[in-house]
Order: C-alpha cells, then sequence, then structure tokens
C-alpha cells in the first residue's frame, strides 16, 4: 500500500510539501471531506448539546407525554441512540466510497510528481 | 458469595494468565508492547474498545443512576455513544496517521519542542490516574464483597493482576483481555435483557409505565440526580469532547494497521458499547419494576449493585441456584471488566513515563530498540504500584469527584490542546501549555471547591466543571498561542502536517 510506506522527514525538502499541499487533487480531497464531516459534526453538535440544554433548562418539555408513560425526553434519548449510529453508517459509507479514492489518488500524485522517495 | 463465582472467576483469570503468556512469546519490540504489533483487526480492535469504554462504572453505574433517579441514569449512558461521534469523525484516523504510541507523540509531531511534550505528558498523567485510583477502589471493594479477604489485600490483587498483564503481555495481552471481557460483558448483557423483557411480555413500555408508577411522577424527568441545569449542560460537553482526549481510550487506535482500519473500529465499537448502554437504561428501569424502588436504595451505595441485584431476582431470586448463579456471573464479571480497564490504564500511563518521558524527553529519542522494551516494562510494574498505593489509600475518601475529574480534565485541557495541534495553523508550544495549563488548573480547581468533594459546604455549585473549564481551556490554548508568537517554522511545517494527517503518509520520526 502506498500510502503506508514509512519515510523520514528529512528524506523529503520542505518546498516539496508546500506543492503537494498546494495541488488541486490535495484540495480537492479536503472540500470533499470537508464538505461531508462539517454537515454531520452540526448534526450531533444540535441533536446531543439540544438535549443536555433541555435537560437542564426545558424539564417540562422533556416531560411532555408521547407514548404511554414514555415522555419526549426519552423519544429524545432514543433518537440520539438513532442519530449516532446512523452517522456512523453514513461517515463509513461516504469515507469508503468517496475520501479513500481521493487519497490514493494524491498519494499517486505526490510520488509521480518525484516528490516523494 | 458462591462456588460459582469462584469457579467462573478462576477460569477467567487462567484464561487472561494463558493470553498473557502468549502474548508475552509475541512482544518483542516497542511497537509489540505499545501497539500489539499495529496488527490488531477492525472487530477485534472494536470490541477491545468496547472492553475499555464498558468500565464497571458504566456498566454497574448507569443502571443504578438509571434505578435511583430515573431518566438523568439515561442521559449519562447515551453520552458515551455520541462521544465516538467526535472521535470518529475528528480525531481517530488523523490520529492514527500522526501518532505512533502515544497522545504525546502526536503533539510533539506537530511542535518538535520538549515544553509541549511535558504539557501532553502531565496532562496524560493526571488523567490516567484519575480514572485509575476509582477503578482500584471499585476492585478492592468488589473482591472484598465477593471473597471477605480485606480492603488492603483485594486491592493489591487487582494490582497484581493487572501488573501481570501489562508487563509481561503489553499491549496485545491487555487487548485480548478486553476483548475477552467485552464478550462477557455483552453476553451477560444480552441475557439480562431477555431476561427482563421476558417479565413483561417484551413491550419495553410497561416497564416505564410500572417504573413511574413505583417510583412517582417525578422518576422519568430529568433533574434528579443533577439538580442543577448547568450540570447537565457540563455533563454532554465533557462526554461530547472527553473522550477523545482520554489518552487510554485513544492509544487503541495505535493498534491497528492504518487509518481505515482505525475507522471500522470506531463503527464496530459504537454499535458494540452503545447498544450495552442502551440496556443499562432497560436494566435500570427493570431494576425499579421488578425489585421496587425501596429495596433498591438499602446497602446500595450510589446504585452499584442494582444491577447484581437484577440479576440475582431474575435468575429465581436471593438463595435459589439460578438467582446464586446469576450473581456470581455478573460479580465475576464485574471483576473482569475493573482488572481489564486498569490495565489499559496502567499501559496507557506506562507510555506516557516510558515513551514520552524518558525516551523522548530525557533521552531525546536516543535509546536502544531493546531498552526501550525494557523500560517500559519496568515502568509498567512502577505505575502498578503507584496506582495500588493510591487505591489503598483512597479508602473512605470521597473518590467520585476523581471520576468527574478525569472527564473533566480531558474534555478541557486535552481535547483542545489535541483538536488544535491537528487542525490549526498558529496553534504553538505556548498554546499546548496554556490550554494544558489553564484546562488542567480550571477543572481541578473548581471540581475541589464543587459538591462532589465538599458536599453541602461547597464554594460553587457544579458537581462537574466542564461548562466553565472547557472555554477556559480552549481560551488558554488560544491566547497561549498568541503570546508566544509566531512560530514561522512550525507554521511551514503544517502543510506537511496536514498531508500527513490526511493521506496517511507515515512519518516515523520522533
Amino acid at each position: 500500500m502506498a500510502n503506508t510506506v514509512k519515510l523520514m522527514r528529512s528524506d523529503v525538502a520542505a518546498g516539496a510539501w508546500t506543492e503537494n499541499v498546494q495541488s488541486v487533487e490535495f484540495k480537492t480531497l479536503i472540500d470533499t471531506k470537508r464538505r461531508s464531516i462539517v454537515p454531520m459534526i452540526v448534526i450531533y453538535v444540535i441533536g446531543y448539546m439540544g438535549l443536555s440544554v433541555l435537560a437542564g433548562f426545558g424539564r417540562g418539555i422533556l416531560g411532555i407525554k408521547v407514548l404511554g408513560a414514555v415522555n419526549l425526553g426519552f423519544v429524545l434519548i432514543a433518537g440520539n441512540y438513532v442519530m449516532s449510529w446512523a452517522l456512523a453508517v453514513v461517515y463509513a459509507r461516504i469515507s469508503g466510497k468517496s475520501h479513500d479514492p481521493l487519497v490514493e489518488i494524491v498519494v499517486e500524485k505526490a510520488y509521480a510528481r518525484g516528490r516523494l522517495p | 458469595m458462591n462456588l460459582f463465582t469462584i469457579g467462573m472467576f478462576a477460569t477467567i483469570l487462567l484464561v487472561s494468565f494463558g493470553i498473557t503468556a502468549w502474548a508475552a512469546s509475541r512482544t518483542r519490540t516497542t511497537t509489540d508492547f505499545y501497539a500489539a504489533g499495529k496488527g490488531l483487526t477492525a472487530a477485534q480492535n472494536g470490541f477491545a474498545l468496547a472492553g475499555d469504554w464498558c468500565s464497571a462504572a458504566a456498566f454497574l453505574g448507569f443502571t443504578g443512576l438509571t434505578a435511583l433517579y430515573g431518566m438523568d441514569g439515561a442521559l449519562y449512558a447515551v453520552g458515551p455513544l455520541v462521544a465516538f461521534c467526535t472521535v470518529l469523525l475528528l480525531i481517530a484516523e488523523p490520529l492514527r496517521n500522526t501518532g505512533t504510541y502515544t497522545i504525546g507523540d502526536v503533539i510533539m509531531y506537530r511542535m518538535r519542542q520538549p515544553p509541549a511534550l511535558a504539557a501532553a505528558i502531565v496532562g496524560t498523567i493526571v488523567i490516567n490516574l484519575a480514572y485509575l485510583i476509582p477503578q482500584m477502589a471499585g476492585g478492592g471493594i468488589l473482591i472484598k464483597l465477593l471473597f471477605g479477604f480485606r480492603y488492603d489485600v483485594s486491592v493489591v490483587l487487582v494490582g497484581l493482576g493487572m501488573i501481570i498483564y501489562v508487563a509481561i503481555g503489553g499491549m496485545l495481552a491487555t487487548s485480548w483481555v478486553q476483548i475477552v471481557k467485552a464478550v462477557l460483558l455483552l453476553g451477560a448483557g444480552l441475557i439480562i435483557l431477555i431476561l427482563s423483557l421476558k417479565g413483561v411480555g417484551f413491550d419495553p413500555l410497561v416497564l416505564f409505565a410500572s417504573a413511574e408508577a413505583k417510583a412517582g411522577p417525578s422518576f422519568l424527568l430529568p433533574g434528579n440526580l443533577l439538580k442543577n441545569p448547568f450540570d447537565e449542560v457540563s455533563l454532554g460537553l465533557g462526554y461530547m469532547l472527553g473522550l477523545a482526549g482520554l489518552p487510554h481510550v485513544m492509544t487503541r487506535f495505535y493498534t491497528v494497521p492504518d487509518a481505515k482500519t482505525a475507522r471500522r473500529s470506531v463503527i464496530w465499537v459504537m454499535f458494540l458499547a452503545g447498544a450495552f448502554f442502551a440496556c443499562t437504561t432497560i436494566f435500570g428501569l427493570a431494576a425499579v419494576h421488578y425489585l421496587g424502588p425501596a429495596a433498591l436504595r438499602v446497602d446500595n451505595p450510589g446504585g452499584n449493585l442494582t444491577l447484581p441485584l437484577l440479576a440475582q431476582y431474575l435468575g429465581g431470586g436471593k438463595g435459589t441456584a439460578g438467582g446464586d448463579l446469576m450473581l456470581g456471573f455478573v460479580s465475576a464479571v464485574a471483576v473482569a471488566t475493573i482488572l481489564a480497564v486498569v490495565a489499559g490504564l496502567t499501559l496507557a500511563t506506562s507510555g506516557a513515563v516510558a515513551n514520552d518521558l524518558y525516551v523522548n524527553l530525557v533521552k531525546k529519542g536516543n535509546v536502544a530498540e531493546h531498552r526501550q522494551v525494557a523500560v517500559a516494562r519496568i515502568t509498567a510494574v512502577a505505575v502498578g504500584i503507584v496506582a495500588t498505593l493510591l487505591g489503598i489509600l483512597a479508602e473512605g475518601v470521597n473518590v467520585a469527584v476523581l471520576v468527574i475529574l478525569a472527564i473533566c480534565i480531558a474534555a478541557s485541557a486535552n481535547f483542545p490542546v489535541l483538536a488544535l495541534s491537528l487542525f490549526w495553523r498558529r496553534f504553538n508550544t505556548g498554546g499546548v501549555i496554556g490550554g494544558m495549563g489553564l484546562g488542567l488548573i480550571s477543572s481541578v480547581g473548581l471540581a475541589l471547591i464543587g459538591p462532589a468533594y465538599l458536599g453541602p459546604k461547597a464554594l460553587w455549585p457544579l458537581v462537574n466543571p466542564t461548562v466553565i473549564a472547557l472555554p477556559l481551556g480552549i481560551l488558554g490554548a488560544v491566547l497561549g498561542s498568541v503570546i508566544w508568537g509566531r512560530d514561522h517554522e512550525n507554521e511551514r511545517r503544517f502543510g506537511e502536517v496536514t498531508f500527513r494527517i490526511q493521506t496517511g503518509l507515515r512519518s516515523d520520526h520522533v
């Protein structure tokens, strides 16, 4: 595997990294990752911190009965389990399908450019 | 105390020492010792992570908290799963791509300045000891209860077990002990879940209704345990960011060959541990339903005996063969859990002392490979002895504050420093010192003057100070970086750091 090759820092001149980092394919990788990861972070931070804030300051709201004795609080707790598992599955899928192939392209091109040993 | 417990416990010990002997013959290099040769699969590391993360505090504690305090217990249980979202999306893969054995490696890789590493070492050791001492004390109390030994003898036995696992078998033994324990724990959980639901016709709604009817109308509302609203917010913040700063959990990502495997192991732990945590809420409600709230408050400090009591009831009740069997099973699994978790903590602490402090800080990396392994083993023994002594001294001391403290420091000091090291160009050594210093001091200071330690005489109202300590930690990191001044060499290297973080091109320097 190309991306597990070990190399010493001193093997590559500092300037070479600038070229690798500023390459189009590396920028594409970063943009792609950012576009998928940032929305997921927003979702779980709002989902989970929203629950925590309501647990502190919205106790009446969480006490609203939804299904038998089960109140909104427990529904939101269950929702947090489902949300976390869903994000895990979605992230695994996106990173496998779109991030990993991009990483391979970035590494291949860096080698082709002769900037890595 | 019954024969089944002894038999079960002896079997677990035999298996774990067998694993240790097998691992010893495969542990030669530092990579073997700290990172199990980086050869674990995603499923293996996922189970081991579940073993690390489902401590006795989690499986006995969450059940007990739900049984005694209702929804607050369920809020305690869901956080540790959401915490893995942070690890999955932000930390696991970059960490695997930059460090070698420890969190200190990551900081040193980015900063290359000894004071930054020193700050990281202090953070790791304080968090690990804060986590270790309550576990040692809990293990001591449990063994004392099960076998009738004196408390100090019981703690020494726990210490001895963990020292053998870690010093002889290194990360490979520690990982497999975790895997075995995780399988046992999940098995026990599944049996208790089925038995709990069988009594109510597999309708969990009955448990909610019954618990509410028996324990009162406010039981299913938040705030029964965490009275101060800000404590609920602190709990959430501490979990969401603290896990990613816990050294003994994070070092698990070095045991796999690459970032993809690290990612898949997080998915494994999220389903394994998450499902288990969800079950603790059911167990807590089932305990109220079957045993009644009054019975649960007798000789049950903090609710920690709720799950063993529930298991005994479900097995047929006190004095029956089935009841003894279930009680013995759960007790043996609880001891196995504590042993496995303290082993993981001891190993992570040894890494900070032997790898970060001795090899990288004092000797600047000039230590021969075989000597590093020897130093690591000796350190593991030393850390184990210190932890055992502290565990003995902790008898009768309120150690609950330490559990809160560990997660609070991890969120307020370690997490900002780790995240900014990975993602902020202008972050520098001053920022590491500022973030670690202010995060650590504010966490410790506020926890010690709060109700967890001082009780009713508390000088400030929050049990868990994360809601204040975390912003202070971030402020310390940012201000520290600004005051330290621009570190141009560091900023120039940030491109390379980012490239390696994102692609996994390794640099085995440090």
